[in-house]
């Protein structure tokens, strides 16, 4: 896959045991444990963390999603959650918004990266100091950057920032926050600003392990810019690419912060309503934790569902 | 050393890391309630934060008067942000057993921490005893607090909303400064004459995010005599020609007149920040919003002047009112709960001390002279001392509030499970607010059965 | 200051240095370093300018380039009513934790998994992986539960450092990472340390670490970013305002202070890890770079 540091390193990964290596023959059953104890050892911490924080956590969730605890009182309930759940109304909206979201975000927080890390990587100067304006942004606390945004580019007046550019340009200005169908596009772009400068470094890292001598055979094809990046660019950078997709995908899912603090929670009309937010709501608004347990475990399939499909597509390419 | 001890060293290193990290966070235990010396320590939240200057001071001074005349109590005070109870940190604090031995809530909060089982009864705990004027504090109140015939908190204040306005647009729009606007079709009209000034100023200002919303749907639906959920609290019962009313005022306001200003989904400190740079003219809200203004949000008390909440025809004929108190964690020693008791009546229920302090208070930028906490019985001693300390005292032009006073609603607490309906009321708020083509009917009718469905979950 | 890097990108050198091709390098470096400055730069321009203007000048129209009367008073109240140095040094508290239980303990198990192979190795990499697929917000509400009441030992994490730190050393991405470095060092490396006569942990400490510097720093970047991006979990468990985080600080008191003192604090909070990220900028750019991440 896309991560790996020296090459032809690939080949341990699924092998059974270990070979003993050469000139230690005195293999006894109680060396053998010992190796596999010390083994152990070494992994014992991370072991119990991911047991404690991650395993049980993913177990229980499902037990709690099907209890209900009142007054200190836990008891079985079924498919209730559930049903509770399926029946609010926010919960449509909230995925219909959520998926919105995530392919927004694909078409602007993806592919922007990419295409500024290509831009970037051609220029011969003033590399370094373009690279850390990109990055400038994810320095920045979460909530600084968005309290920017909100406060200032979004005010739906003419004194905000993005308005008084538009309207000194002569263009209509925008509700931004405050109109159900600019909500989704306006968290887009605050949170694309915020976090696009990791996604175009680890995209410049990966630009700079394409061999030239492919761009050059390319070029004596006669490939010109566009088909180079259609046929070298982004074949050699497919994996990470393949990569970033998923990671970003699963990220967008859990869309929380930005509409918490842009929209104030569900913002206008319920637009801004995530499903993250929605078992955010559920589970400290409204009280009910095990409905936001089965939220998590609704959430849970439809991201395996993805995963599936990811699996199945990039297993096909390779 | 062999190899295979130096293997076991490691191991036992790596299992003995992980175990003492973890048996550093098993150190914090909060049972250290008496201490060697025999003195009794309780924790104590929503002490003011660092912003309010003035008001963490008195809290300070409070709390080192009082355990000076009561060597054997140790107070120690938290602060949990600027909104004492922030719905989500709350809830987190009660599911994670956190809250402190005395901990604030609303009086709205008495099932969610039930549910939680975190409060313990203090019924035979309160009385003249612990709190000197416990017989004094009006009766409603410690029903509110109470379930199934126990006391779970200690009423530390109550208030009612009215008309909050500016009296400095007010002047400048040509509107009478004494003469608030009574129904709403007054406010709309003084809104649209305030806003006629220009420069980004909202003539009426409402919220529509982060649960004020709903709020605020609650005490506009009680001035037109509505109600949000049926007696039974079983079914929601604003779907109607009351809330519709609600609703079609404000659209009417804000895009039939545009008199509401362009920023929207406000919350509370938003419209408060606007408020305290004078771009807005009315609001509905409790006296005490005048004081966040000042303290908080950089505004003059001079400027705001409060009347009682309109009608559509004629008086309102409801308000909502709410107010705060102070519950006692489960299983603390009888000790510990008479220690808060005392804490809670020297500082928050004794004329002349703690919020009662108005001689300490008047030359502080802290207004005396609100119509504000309404805690004790119309007529007991505690509530004539109480007026009379703060007439003497008063900083504020007590004719400000004289509309307000003189002009009493009838006052409604808010519904059962109001959080949660508030998070389904700011939908419908901010729909009116935000979108020019709103349907009222839609809106509500989503509402309602959003509300419907949690009631029945709630069971 | 042209710097030839050598290495052939998308558009050849020489096309570059040639009559159009130069012009059209020039006038889109330009355009690009314009664009790039307003927008990335303009913002936070605007954001700490902003924090100066009075609560009249903000809602003028148009909103004016600079401040009228500068109001330093903003900045002295965000960091003194916020408990900003609070709020800094706890979030580089969780993250130095962050970073150093990550190191230990992801490093350790990828070592083992690498190059010891334990028995069961493989299927505890497995169950490790598979909560690759699984975003933090699936597991937010039972993991909160668990560390309230932790399993077996019973007591609460709340506001406690380790509800940060533990959480985050279970990151299967960390120990992926190192396991594929540490694959990559050859067995014979190995196999000749272990004929000296070294244990495990020799081997590890003088061996294989001092190889493996850049992915441990990119396991660390990792660590810090992930702590400060980190929004609802430490506000979830860490809900008093001594433990908070510098985001969730600004954010529990934005609600009841003024906008621009709430924007003066986001100045404030941003300096610190700003003037970090110039000093090392070029250790963590060349370990993001360098350290293992490929096409």
């Amino acid at each position: 896959m896309a991560i790996t540091s020296a090459p032809g390193a690939t080949r341990a990964a699924g092998r059974p045991a270990p070979s003993p290596p050469p000139g230690q023959r005195r293999t006894s059953l109680g060396r053998k444990l010992r190796d596999n104890l010390t083994g152990h050892a070494f992994l014992i911490g991370a072991v119990l963390c991911f047991a404690v924080f991650s395993w049980y956590p993913m177990i229980r969730g499902i037990v709690m999603s099907f209890q209900r605890t009142r007054r200190g009182e836990t008891t079985w309930v079924g498919w209730d959650n559930y049903l509770r759940i399926l029946d609010d109304p926010s919960f449509w909206t909230a995925w219909k918004n959520t998926f919105y979201f995530t392919l927004l975000a694909l078409i602007l927080g993806y592919a922007v990266p990419f295409f500024v890390a290509i831009l970037l990587n051609e220029f011969r100067h003033a590399k370094g100091y373009l690279r850390i304006l990109v990055y400038l942004p994810v320095m920045l606390p979460p909530a600084s950057a968005l309290f920017l945004f909100k406060f200032y580019a979004y005010d739906p007046s003419d004194a905000g920032l993005f308005n008084a550019i538009l309207k000194a340009l002569g263009l209509p200005t925008s509700q931004w926050m405050q109109s159900p169908d600019m909500t989704m596009p306006a968290m887009v772009i605050a949170s694309t600003w915020m976090n696009m400068g990791s996604a175009v470094l680890i995209y410049l890292a990966a630009l700079q392990n394409i061999p030239g001598e492919l761009y050059e055979a390319a070029e004596l094809d006669g490939a010109g810019i566009w088909r180079r990046i259609l046929h070298v660019t982004i074949p050699q950078t497919r994996l990470i690419l393949a990569l970033l997709a998923m990671l970003q995908i699963v990220a967008t899912m859990q869309l929380f912060i930005e509409p918490l603090i842009l929209a104030n929670g569900a913002g206008a009309e319920d637009s801004a309503t995530s499903v993250a937010y929605l078992i955010y709501q559920h589970g400290f608004f409204q009280n009910d934790l095990n409905g936001a347990a089965a939220l998590g475990v609704i959430m849970l399939v439809v991201l395996a569902g993805f995963s599936a499909v990811y699996l199945r597509l990039t297993a096909k390419q390779d | 050393m062999s190899v295979p001890q130096y293997r076991k060293a490691a191991a036992l290193a790596l299992v003995t890391g992980l175990g003492l990290s973890l048996a550093a966070c098993s150190t914090k235990s909060d049972d250290a309630s008496n201490d060697a010396s025999g003195k009794v320590t309780i924790t104590v939240d929503c002490q003011p934060v660092g912003a309010q200057k003035e008001l963490l001071q008195n809290w300070n001074d409070d709390v080192a008067e009082f355990q000076r005349q009561n060597t054997d109590i140790v107070i120690k005070s938290v602060s949990v942000g600027e909104q004492c109870n922030n719905p989500p940190d709350f809830t987190a604090r009660l599911a994670g057993g956190t809250v402190t031995d005395v901990f604030y809530g609303y009086m709205t909060d008495l099932q969610q921490v039930l549910d939680s089982g975190q409060a313990m009864d203090i019924t035979e705990y309160a009385n003249k005893d612990t709190v000197p004027t416990w017989d004094s504090v009006d009766p409603a109140l410690k029903e509110v607090f109470s379930d199934g015939g126990k006391l779970y908190a200690v009423p530390v204040k109550n208030y009612s909303m009215g008309l909050v306005y500016n009296k400095v647009l007010f002047q400048q729009a040509g509107l009478d400064v004494n003469n608030p606007p009574k129904t709403w079709a007054e406010v709309r009209d003084a809104a649209k004459k305030i806003s006629a000034l220009g420069n980004g100023i909202a003539g009426y200002a409402e919220y529509s995010a982060g649960n004020t919303g709903g709020w605020h749907f609650t005490s506009l639906l009680y001035s037109q005599g509505g109600q949000i959920l049926t007696p039974d609290g079983k079914k929601a019962d604003f779907n109607n020609a009351m809330g519709k009313q609600v609703l079609q005022n404000l659209k009417d306001m804000r895009y039939g007149d545009n008199s509401m200003g362009d920023r929207q989904l406000l919350q509370w400190g938003d419209l408060l920040t606007n408020a305290g740079a004078g771009k807005v003219g009315m609001f509905i809200g409790a006296p005490d919003t005048t004081q966040a203004i000042v303290s908080q949000f950089q505004g003059k008390f001079e400027d705001w002047a409060m009347g009682p909440l309109p009608g559509q025809d004629g008086p309102a004929k409801g308000t909502l009112g709410g107010g705060e108190g102070y519950f006692f964690k489960k299983d603390l020693s009888p000790e510990q709960v008479k220690a808060g008791l005392k804490w809670i009546a020297y500082q928050k229920l004794t004329p002349g001390k703690g919020q009662f302090d108005y001689a300490r208070a008047k030359p502080q930028n802290y207004p005396v002279g609100l119509p504000q906490p309404l805690l004790f019985t119309n007529g007991s001693d505690a509530q004539k001392q109480e007026l009379d300390l703060r007439k003497t005292n008063a900083n504020v032009d007590t004719a400000n509030f004289a509309v307000f006073e003189a002009n009493p609603v009838p006052i409604k607490g808010e519904p059962r499970n109001a959080q949660a309906i508030y998070a389904v009321l700011d939908a419908a708020m901010s729909g009116v607010l935000t979108n020019p083509n709103a349907n009222i009917d839609a809106l509500l009718k989503t509402a309602e059965d959003k509300v419907n469905q949690l009631l029945a979950a709630e069971g | 200051m042209a710097q030839d890097s050598g290495t052939r990108t998308l558009i050849s050198q020489a096309q570059l240095r040639r009559g159009p091709g130069r012009a059209i390098y020039w006038t889109l470096l330009a355009v690009v370093i314009i664009g790039f400055t307003l927008v990335f730069l303009g913002p936070l321009y605007w954001m700490v300018t902003g924090a100066l203007k009075s609560g009249q000048e903000i809602a003028q129209t148009p909103p004016s380039l600079f401040p009228q009367e500068p109001q330093w008073q903003n900045y002295a109240d965000a960091w003194n009513n916020l408990a900003l140095a609070k709020l800094l040094f706890n979030t580089f508290y969780y993250a130095t934790g962050a970073v150093l239980f990550q190191l230990v303990f992801d490093t350790a198990a990828a070592y083992s998994l690498s190059k010891l192979r334990p028995i069961f190795g493989n299927a505890i990499l497995g169950l490790m992986l598979a909560t690759l697929m699984i975003p933090a917000m699936v597991l937010i509400v039972p993991q909160y539960v668990t560390v309230i009441d932790l399993p077996i030992l019973h007591i609460s994490l709340l506001d406690s450092p380790f509800a940060i730190w533990l959480p985050l050393v279970a990151n299967a991405f960390n120990i992926f990472l190192l396991k594929r470095f540490f694959d990559s060092i050859p067995e014979d490396l190995m196999a000749a340390a272990l004929m000296d006569g070294a244990t495990p942990l020799r081997t590890l400490w003088s061996i294989i670490l001092p190889m493996s510097r850049p992915i441990l720093g990119v396991v660390s970047i990792f660590a810090v970013t992930a702590v400060w991006k980190d929004f609802l979990w430490p506000k979830l468990v860490m809900p008093s305002p001594e433990t908070r985080t510098v985001s969730v600080g600004i954010y529990a008191f934005a609600g009841g202070t003024p906008m621009n003192v709430v924007i003066a604090a986001s100045v404030i909070a941003a300096i610190p890890t700003v003037i970090i990220f110039l000093i090392f900028q070029r250790n963590i750019m060349s370990g993001l770079t360098t350290g293992g991440l490929k096409g």
